[in-house]
């Protein structure tokens, strides 16, 4: 009977491992390459070199713009998680607290159900146009603005379900001692969410390090281009330098990836809370 | 008294997030829509006249691209939820216990979904090569095929393939999802359908299928209007070639906008796009109400 058990674990265990490594077969292929040199990288069609180089990774950190890439996607991603944390939680605990009391605040959290399901396209025209108008036109800034106005509506609702989990008595407390609803929001709720809250930072950042249909008709000058614009130019129509594009993709996805490891809690119940509460 | 002052904090609270809103998302898409009824060129702004309904006539009944790309999003849309859903749910069924390393298999599905899409679709053009693609020589190494397959060249592979990279980037979200439905189960359920000799078919039929049934309704849904209105997995894949084969209504809109400059057109085929939307996300509430009930 035990050996029976054993050996069902392992069987368990072997098929969950050949699935995952089914699935990031491309992943692997991608990793596998950029290690290759870039002449091996044609001849040998194996998941991994014969003779790992990391040639191309210095090839791309010292050859092309890369890093200029990696300190403009650095720089709209924080700067977006930031705001976006800090505009979504104050909209988000109104929205948590006053539904139920008030039906303007239950209309105003289905608006923004709704907006999360707009075609992006649908904004794509009109975004450029209006970022042009006031002087944002292919700027950092203005796609920082975008991504803010982007992510907003499902993190605020994804907040205002955590808020929900905590019960208003404590603030009603907070209130009887004195506090002013912002301090009783700030001093108790905030502390009290912060887990919520790496949810929706952690969120942002990775739709902001990974999106690239808005910044590819945002941005215009190559000194601006975010990462995803950054590894569309190792591809050229007849000759694409897979080389580099293997070896920059690797390290494009390293903080995703460092998320995914450390943070996965956070990712998960930030994620599921939301769509699964509605 | 007191009340009235919470109440206008409660306002204050949503005042930033209002004005974002209001300037950068409901304000283009006014623009966006005012748009439509003209015809706005990009090279000529100076030439706008408005048309009134002229681009939806267009659309309707002389744009014959415009069915083709419409029925390609559509077939793309209903099979990519297939897939999703399906692999979703195997694999929940399969990582729902408690196991040693659950959180490292977990982040292992994830990946996919997690990664930029430029990343995915570069990794699978270059998985898919000809050539030197991992999956054609291997096949061919063993002798499985002799011609390498065209996947990206001929136009069922490459509309296959758009469909097949779409439902591996997206289909974590589906997992996770009805993982999270699985774990509400109460265990007692099983436990007392397995006294009763149910076997473990009749436990899945007659228990889970039931419990997660709102939210995989809710989610397919939202899974629908997502592969619906999907334009990176697609474009960057295939830019949506061979000759139109995978050309969807959001790629469409691009090229209209970006390639032949005709804002006011665009527009209207947006316009178009949203007013489905509408109806998806009109069903879609209905469903969260029911599923609420």
């Amino acid at each position: 009977m035990n050996k029976y058990k054993k050996l069902k674990a392992t069987a368990f265990y072997a098929v969950l491992l050949l699935i995952g490594l089914l699935i990031n077969l491309p992943i692997i292929n991608m990793v596998g390459s950029a290690f290759k040199s870039s002449k091996e990288i044609f001849t040998n069609n194996n998941l991994f070199p014969h003779h790992p180089t990391v040639e191309n990774f210095k090839n791309v950190l010292e050859r092309t713009p890369f890093f200029q890439y990696v300190l403009n996607s650095l720089m709209v991603a924080i700067v977006v998680s930031i705001i976006v944390a800090v505009v979504s939680c104050l909209a988000g605990y109104a929205i948590s607290r006053y539904a139920k009391k008030i039906k303007f605040f239950k209309h105003y959290s289905s608006l923004f159900l709704i907006l999360q399901m707009f075609p992006g396209v649908l904004l794509m025209i009109p975004v450029v146009v209006l970022l042009s108008d006031i002087g944002l036109g292919d700027s950092l800034w203005g796609l920082i603005l975008v991504y803010v106005s982007t992510n907003i509506p499902f993190c605020t609702w994804m907040i205002s379900g955590f808020f929900d989990g905590i019960p208003s008595e404590i603030d009603e407390a907070a209130k009887i001692d004195g506090c002013n609803v912002f301090q009783s929001f700030a001093k108790i709720v905030v502390p009290l969410s912060s887990s919520g809250i790496a949810s929706i930072i952690i969120f942002t950042f990775i739709n902001c390090w990974n999106e690239y249909m808005l910044a590819n008709v945002i941005l215009k000058s190559q000194d601006l281009r975010t990462l995803p614009l950054g590894l569309q130019t190792f591809i050229m129509q007849f000759d694409t330098d897979w080389s580099s594009l293997m070896a920059a993709s690797t390290m494009t996805i390293i903080p995703v990836l460092f998320f995914l490891i450390f943070m996965q809690k956070h990712i998960v119940s930030g994620l599921t809370a939301g769509a699964v509460k509605g | 008294m007191k009340k009235k002052r919470d109440e206008k904090s409660g306002y204050l609270f949503i005042l930033p997030a209002t004005l974002m809103l209001l300037g950068v998302n409901i304000y283009p898409l006014v623009r966006g829509i005012m748009l439509a009824f003209t015809n706005r060129n990009f090279l000529y702004p100076k030439k706008t006249k408005i048309v009134g309904l002229k681009n939806f006539i267009e659309i309707i009944f002389r744009d014959k691209e415009f069915w083709g790309v419409l029925g390609f999003t559509f077939f793309f849309a209903i099979a990519s939820v297939v897939i999703i859903y399906l692999i979703g749910l195997c694999i929940a069924l399969l990582i729902n216990r408690e196991f040693k390393g659950k959180n490292f298999f977990r982040a292992l599905f994830l990946l996919p979904w997690v990664i930029p899409s430029v990343v995915a679709a570069n990794s699978w053009i270059w998985m898919m090569n000809d050539q030197t693609g991992f999956i054609n020589t291997t096949l061919m190494k063993w002798g499985v095929i002799k011609e390498p397959i065209l996947f990206l060249a001929t136009k069922h592979a490459a509309q296959l393939s758009a469909i097949m990279v779409n439902a591996w980037k997206s289909f974590p979200f589906m997992l996770l999802v009805l993982l999270a439905a699985m774990q509400n189960i109460d265990h007692g359920l099983y436990e007392s359908a397995r006294i009763d000799g149910a076997s473990r078919f009749q436990c899945f039929r007659y228990i889970t299928m039931p419990m997660i049934k709102g939210i995989s309704v809710v989610s397919t849904v939202l899974m629908m209007i997502w592969s619906f209105n999907n334009f990176e997995n697609v474009y960057l894949l295939t830019r949506g070639g061979p000759a139109r084969a995978t050309m969807n209504i959001s790629i469409y809109t691009y090229n209209l906008a970006f390639y032949r400059n005709q804002w006011g057109y665009a527009s209207a085929v947006a316009v178009v796009m949203m007013i489905i939307m509408f109806a998806l996300s009109y069903v879609y509430r209905r469903l969260l109400r029911t599923q609420d009930d």
